[in-house]
Formats: C-alpha cells, sequence, structure tokens
C-alpha cells in the first residue's frame, strides 16, 4: 500500500489515513526521504488524523523520518494527533520530540510557511524562479 | 659423479633454448597482445624468457640427486620471475593471465620432453616430475610478486589520499566553506579539524559550511569525527551549516541514531549558501544582466 506524497510548491503533504504494516512504513519513509531530496523540499507535512492507534514503531518510524527531513534541510511537522495516540505515545514515553504538532492541516501549513519564511533559501531561490 | 636423473631437461634446455623460448613467446604474446594492446614490449619480453630459460637450465643442471631442486626467491631465477611479474602488476594485468606465463611456459617443456623421452618413461616420469614441481614453485613466486606489488599500490594510494589536501574556502566574508570529499579516517579527520580551526580564527568567520557531497559512506565513525570538529568549530564562536547529504546519508545516520542536532542542515551548497548569508545577513540579487 503506497502512501501518496503530494507536492504543494516546495512543501510536501502526506496524509496517513489507514494503519500501516511494518514494511508500508519503512516503504513510505523511504519515499518521503527520497521526494525531498529530488525536489529540494523545504518543508513536509504528515498528517496523521485517521490514525487511531500509533505503536512503538510507527511512532520511530515517524520521529526518524522527521530527523532525516530536517537533515536534508526541510522543517516538519506533524498534524492532526488524536487525544488517545497522544495519551499512549506519552505512555509509552516515546513523545515526537523535536516535531512540531498541530490540531490540522490548515495550522500545519501555517507553521511550515512561516518557518520557511525565516530561512535563507527560500527566498533566493525562489526569486531565481 | 652420480647421474643425474634430470639430465634430459638439461640438454633440452641447452641444445633447444631457442625453440622452447619461440614458441613460449608465441602462444603468451598471443594471449596478451590481444588482452593488452599497447602494454607488451615484445623484445623485451623475450629478453626475459632467454634468462629466464637460461637460469632455469642452471639451476637443472647444478642440481643432483632424485628430489626436485628449490628455488627460492632469492635466486638469479626468483628474481627475474619477480621482476616480471611486479612489473605485469604495475601495468594492470589481470593475475590469472600473469600466472599464465609460467603455465604456458610448463606446457610447452612438457611437450618438449614428452617427444624427446619417447622411449623412457622412467626417466620422463621422474622429469616431468621435476619440472612439474619447479614451474609450480616459480608460479607460487610470481603470483606471491604479483600480490605484493599490488598491496604496494594500494598502500600509496590509500596514503595519497591522506596527504590529499582538504582545503578550507573562504566562500565570502565571514563565511567559510570546507568541501569533504573521500574516505575520513582518524587522521585525516585530525588534520581538517587543526585546518578548520585554524582558518575559522584567521577569518574570523561567523558561518562555516561544511559540504560532504563527496563522502561516499556514512558510518558512525565518520559521523563522529565530523561532529567532533562541528563542536570544537561552535566553541571558537562559528556557526555550522552542513550540506550534500543524500537521502541515503540521512537514512543511515538517522538508524544509527545521529541527528546533529545543534547543526542546520540543508540539502543542497546552495541552499546552504543561501542560509549562510542569510546568517550574515547578505543576499544574492538579480541585477538584470543579459545571462538569464
Amino acid at each position: 500500500m503506497k502512501i501518496p506524497i503530494l507536492r504543494l510548491g516546495r512543501i510536501l503533504l502526506s496524509s496517513i489515513q489507514v494503519d500501516l504494516t511494518d514494511a508500508d512504513a519503512m516503504q513510505f519513509q523511504d519515499d518521503l526521504v527520497n521526494k525531498i531530496a529530488e525536489i529540494e523540499a523545504l518543508g513536509i507535512v504528515i498528517d496523521i488524523t485517521s490514525l487511531e492507534v500509533v505503536d512503538s514503531f510507527m511512532a520511530r518510524v515517524i520521529n526518524d523520518t522527521a530527523g532525516m527531513a530536517r537533515l536534508l534541510g526541510a522543517e516538519v511537522v506533524i498534524c492532526g494527533v488524536q487525544p488517545y495516540v497522544a495519551m499512549t505515545l506519552v505512555e509509552m514515553g516515546r513523545d515526537l520530540i523535536g516535531v512540531d504538532c498541530t490540531f490540522n492541516l490548515d495550522q500545519g501549513l501555517e507553521i511550515i510557511k512561516a518557518r520557511i519564511e525565516m530561512r535563507g533559501d527560500a527566498r533566493m531561490i525562489e526569486g531565481e524562479g | 659423479m652420480t647421474t643425474n636423473s634430470l639430465a634430459p631437461i638439461v640438454t633440452l634446455l641447452q641444445q633447444h633454448r631457442a625453440a622452447i623460448s619461440s614458441e613460449w613467446m608465441t602462444e603468451v604474446l598471443r594471449v596478451w597482445m590481444r588482452l593488452y594492446p599497447g602494454l607488451v614490449n615484445e623484445d623485451e619480453l623475450r629478453r626475459q624468457a632467454d634468462a629466464l630459460l637460461k637460469e632455469l637450465g642452471k639451476l637443472f643442471s647444478e642440481h643432483s640427486g632424485e628430489a626436485p631442486p628449490d628455488i627460492t626467491g632469492n635466486s638469479e631465477l626468483g628474481e627475474i620471475a619477480r621482476e616480471l611479474s611486479s612489473e605485469r602488476a604495475k601495468k594492470g594485468f589481470k593475475p590469472a593471465d600473469t600466472a599464465q606465463y609460467v603455465i604456458t611456459l610448463k606446457n610447452v617443456l612438457t611437450q618438449h620432453l614428452v617427444r624427446t623421452l619417447n622411449e623412457s618413461p622412467t626417466s620422463l616420469t621422474l622429469c616431468l616430475r621435476a619440472v612439474d614441481d619447479v614451474l609450480d614453485r616459480l608460479s607460487l613466486l610470481t603470483f606471491d610478486a604479483f600480490v605484493e606489488t599490488r598491496e604496494r599500490v594500494i598502500a600509496q594510494q590509500s596514503l595519497s589520499l591522506v596527504e590529499l589536501s582538504t582545503p578550507v574556502i573562504l566562500l565570502w566574508n565571514n563565511v567559510l566553506l570546507l568541501p569533504l570529499i573521500g574516505v575520513i579516517d582518524t587522521v585525516r579527520a585530525r588534520q581538517l579539524t587543526e585546518r578548520l580551526l585554524e582558518s575559522i580564527t584567521k577569518h574570523e568567520a561567523s558561518v562555516t559550511l561544511i559540504d560532504v557531497t563527496g563522502v561516499p559512506v556514512f558510518d558512525t565513525s565518520v559521523a563522529r569525527h565530523i561532529m567532533k570538529a562541528i563542536d570544537a568549530a561552535q566553541l571558537l564562536g562559528s556557526r555550522i551549516v552542513m550540506t550534500g547529504i543524500s537521502p541515503e546519508g540521512a537514512q543511515t545516520l538517522t538508524k544509527l541514531g545521529i541527528s546533529f542536532a545543534n547543526v542546520i542542515s540543508r540539502a543542497t551548497l546552495r541552499a546552504g549558501l543561501a542560509e549562510a548569508l542569510q546568517l550574515v545577513g547578505r543576499r544574492i540579487e538579480f541585477t538584470g544582466g543579459v545571462h538569464k
């Protein structure tokens, strides 16, 4: 099962809507990282609104993906973490440290754009058009 | 004087040396000329073959007794074989093609022996065994020499890689660039850290770009070396922007649990440069020139 990765300018959008098998999760990570490098993405938003269960493996995948994206120079925001998911994650002691979370996609995009605005490369590279 | 059971070989090598040599060289040259055109010096090869056969004859004629004669790397014969083999290695011949040299000689000698000693099987067996034994040793010797030479070449190359300079480039006022290329080991890491720190102090660099596009593999030790250099540079008060990590590199680093947390990281040197300029409050502008 392939998770679609949408492109919005230099931002990548991805919504995980079904529970992923471990293999799917790794495939998603791989796809996303390669896509980031391909388009030199400035930011990525991962939406997990429809995920009701996030196990420790999935949490790690999200965390790792965020770390990889950061190394490739992209800002990361996770949006739509459900209350129960948040509780389990904290219980497991595996909170998504270092990754900003927002309620919905709208806010997520806003934060990403604001962060990109503060960066040096966004304006310059866009200016070259 | 005991009768030398290997006398037929000596006679053969004395009387038919020219024929053997020419047969041998024809075969060797046929293969080598096809595989390594332009790398084979025919005159030189013939001279070496003659010298080798002469020494081989000497070896058998000075020898007496049943056991096959022994050859060592120090003997004249060993010396010739060594020299020849290491020459091949330097020119980039394959080991098998180099070994072929001695094996071809064995074939030629065997054929000649079989022809001359057709009548006396006992003598033939003895001679064949001796030739077999001696040439096998010779073949091992050439193989040793070949590998030795190759190893020396590899050692030299890795040395020159260490000596390969790691330039620190002043990209703009207060902006330094350290392009990393090749394998980073402990020695090189220390060298480049020293040079980087010196340059940072000298130019009072407030931003340092470290470009790792040319680093083929990331593992814990490489990451640790780079991390140390970064920590030291940050202690001097320079901000670090790391650029050029590949998707694979990013995945490896994350899986190893290395996050470069206090470093700005950008996918390309271009993005990194923009970031660095932003940090020093400058930017590149389009001036309406003719080249778009």
